[in-house]
């Protein structure tokens, strides 16, 4: 009976496992052909152009490259869009960080969305950071907020409504998650704990051991420390440099 | 034969026994209570001599080396014994005997400190063990029988001294700072030296090697306050053995202990580092003096898969130690579920955080 339970519960977290592995899959919105962004930076990125997904059902992907090869550059955007993503509504800009130029590709109800002038502020904001990080961050913030805001070729600030009134655009709730890889992890971690847990109540059942020292039969206030000294010998200082974010230029 | 002690009830004659709940000699027979002090320890009515020719074989040359025989006063039945019994009960009549010459002239111990709990709290104190213990196989818990039960004086020795002494240390101090560009690490290392004195009472050591020293040091530590002078009525009842581990044989464990508590001790003077650890130590004991004292212990015995397990309580303070089995494949399933469980938490945590 207790080989059954222990069987179902190992075979429930597993499935919860999947389920989780499932809706924790993301899906690649930051495409790093010159290999500026750290993984831990393509990965908070992708995590919010993915909540930005979620939230608005608009796909903005960022693409930065050194050089579009053989294709023009709206070639180069159009078919990055189309090899990354299977939404119709949906923008990517592309940073060819060689030429120092930007191409853009919009695809669905994203024109109503971004406007040239919508998509000049995007790539300001990426071209006044100075990491490429912050600079695809600044951008990603910028959609968030036409999008949130249902603006179409002004600022911001406009306060001219779009869509006859709509305040937003997609009524989907929020969504987030947590990589896969942070699940096996996890499970490391409470395995670790739970093995130091149980052993140390199990190491209770053994309680004949040999005495360290005498310190119980001490006669009371009879320790006397009649010399003393501390000496110092040498010191060694490390010096650890801290980590930086890339600069683009 | 030896010669042998039994402490006669005035009254109807039967043997009596120290019972620990009165402090007092009692006649199981007709309940007669007597102070220690009011019975003989040893006057010639009590003892018997009684000298036996075998008629059958003879014991060859080394046989009987270490087997003492005794001859029961009460009916005369025959008592085998080793050579470091000093306490049984005869096999025939049940009649509990002291062996009057294992305690006599330079093997008479100094202290004995006197039963205070009986057979009862120590059967008591056994099951109260086990129930707690977690992980214990449950045929252990069904089909553990208690094999014997039985109240040993065990003889030990006990080192009083000064010790003077000193030792060294290596420490280790860290400082931690940042800048715009850099984090610092410094490491100090330091020699330390204390020297000093300290004084021991009383430190046990098991002076019988019929008893495994780490279960009696397990037991410890027993309240010397509440130790009288030696006397054989107190062994009535009793199980009891002289020793046969000799005080200078016992001093380099009394040593051993004494060194490491100069160590602890001292070490505990050292202070404001971020780890200490020690290079050695060197001591010199002064105005040493032993005792030979009788500690009361409870010893049970059980089986359990064709393998004994002993268990000791300390018959004076009640504080119970033995080993128990554990069940390794309950351990594994527990870490199992338990690390699976907190995994999984960790990560609905983690979901829960990125949500919110």
């Amino acid at each position: 009976m207790t080989k059954k339970i222990f069987a179902i519960i190992i075979a429930a977290l597993i499935c919860a496992s999947f389920v989780f592995s499932a809706s924790a899959y993301t899906q690649q919105y930051v495409i790093d052909y010159a290999d500026k962004l750290s993984s831990s930076e393509i990965e908070e990125l992708d995590s919010f152009a993915e909540k930005i997904e979620a939230a608005y059902g608009v796909t903005v992907l960022f693409c930065i490259t050194e050089g579009t090869g053989d294709v023009t550059a709206a070639e180069f955007a159009s078919g990055t869009y189309s090899d990354y993503t299977d939404n119709e509504n949906g923008l990517i800009i592309v940073h060819d960080d060689w030429n120092k130029a930007y191409s853009v590709f919009t695809s669905g109800n994203a024109d109503e969305y971004f406007s040239d002038a919508a998509i000049d502020s995007m790539t300001d904001a990426y071209d006044t950071d100075d990491s490429y990080y912050g600079g695809i961050y600044a951008c990603y913030e910028l959609a968030e907020e036409y999008l949130e805001n249902g603006y179409s070729g002004g600022y911001v600030n406009d306060s001219e409504p779009l869509n006859n009134g709509t305040d937003t655009i997609g009524a989907s709730e929020e969504k987030d998650g947590v990589s896969i890889i942070w699940l096996p992890v996890s499970l490391l971690i409470g395995l670790l704990v739970g093995f130091l847990i149980i052993n140390s109540i199990a190491s209770k059942n053994k309680s004949v051991h040999m005495q360290k020292n005498a310190t119980v039969y001490t006669r009371p206030g009879s320790m006397v420390i009649t010399g003393s000294a501390d000496n110092f010998l040498y010191s060694n200082v490390e010096k650890k440099e801290k980590p930086k974010q890339q600069n683009k230029n | 034969m030896s010669t042998i002690l039994e402490q006669k009830c005035p009254c109807c004659g039967g043997a009596v026994e120290f019972d620990s709940g009165v402090q007092k000699l009692k006649c199981p027979y007709c309940d007669t209570e007597f102070d220690i002090t009011a019975m003989p320890e040893d006057t010639s009515n009590q003892v018997e001599q009684i000298n036996w020719n075998s008629q059958g074989a003879q014991w060859g040359a080394g046989e009987t080396d270490g087997i003492s025989v005794y001859a029961c006063n009460s009916c005369g039945g025959e008592i085998v014994a080793d050579a470091t019994t000093g306490a049984t009960e005869c096999p025939y009549c049940g009649n509990q005997v002291v062996m009057k010459g294992q305690f006599s002239g330079a093997l008479r111990p100094d202290l004995v400190i006197p039963f205070k709990l009986d057979k009862k709290a120590a059967k008591e104190a056994l099951k109260k063990h086990i129930s707690t213990k977690k992980f214990v196989p449950k045929s252990f818990l069904e089909d553990n029988r208690l094999e014997e039960i039985k109240g040993v004086y065990v003889p030990h020795w006990l080192f009083t001294c000064d010790a003077v002494g000193n030792a060294s240390y290596k420490a280790k101090k860290v400082r931690k700072w940042s800048d715009d560009n850099y984090d610092y690490t410094e490491t100090s290392y330091f020699d330390i030296y204390r020297s000093g004195n300290i004084g021991f009472d009383n430190i046990p050591v098991d002076g019988s090697t019929k008893m495994p020293d780490d279960l009696m040091e397990s037991v410890e530590p027993f309240d010397l306050s509440q130790a009288v002078d030696f006397n054989t009525a107190y062994l009535a009842g009793y199980l009891a053995d002289k020793y046969d581990v000799t005080a200078e044989q016992s001093m380099p464990r009394a040593n051993e202990r004494i060194r490491q508590s100069i160590i602890d001790s001292f070490k505990e003077t050292v202070k404001g580092y971020d780890e200490v650890e020690n290079q050695g130590a060197n001591m010199i004991v002064a105005n040493g003096l032993y005792k030979y004292a009788l500690y009361p212990v409870w010893l049970l015995n059980t089986k359990w898969n064709g393998e004994n397990f002993t268990f000791a309580m300390n018959g004076q303070t009640g504080k119970f130690v033995g080993n128990i089995p554990t069940d390794k494949k309950a351990v594994t399933k527990a870490s199992l579920l338990l690390g699976a469980g907190i995994g999984a938490a960790i990560y609905g945590l983690m979901w829960l955080l990125e949500l919110l």
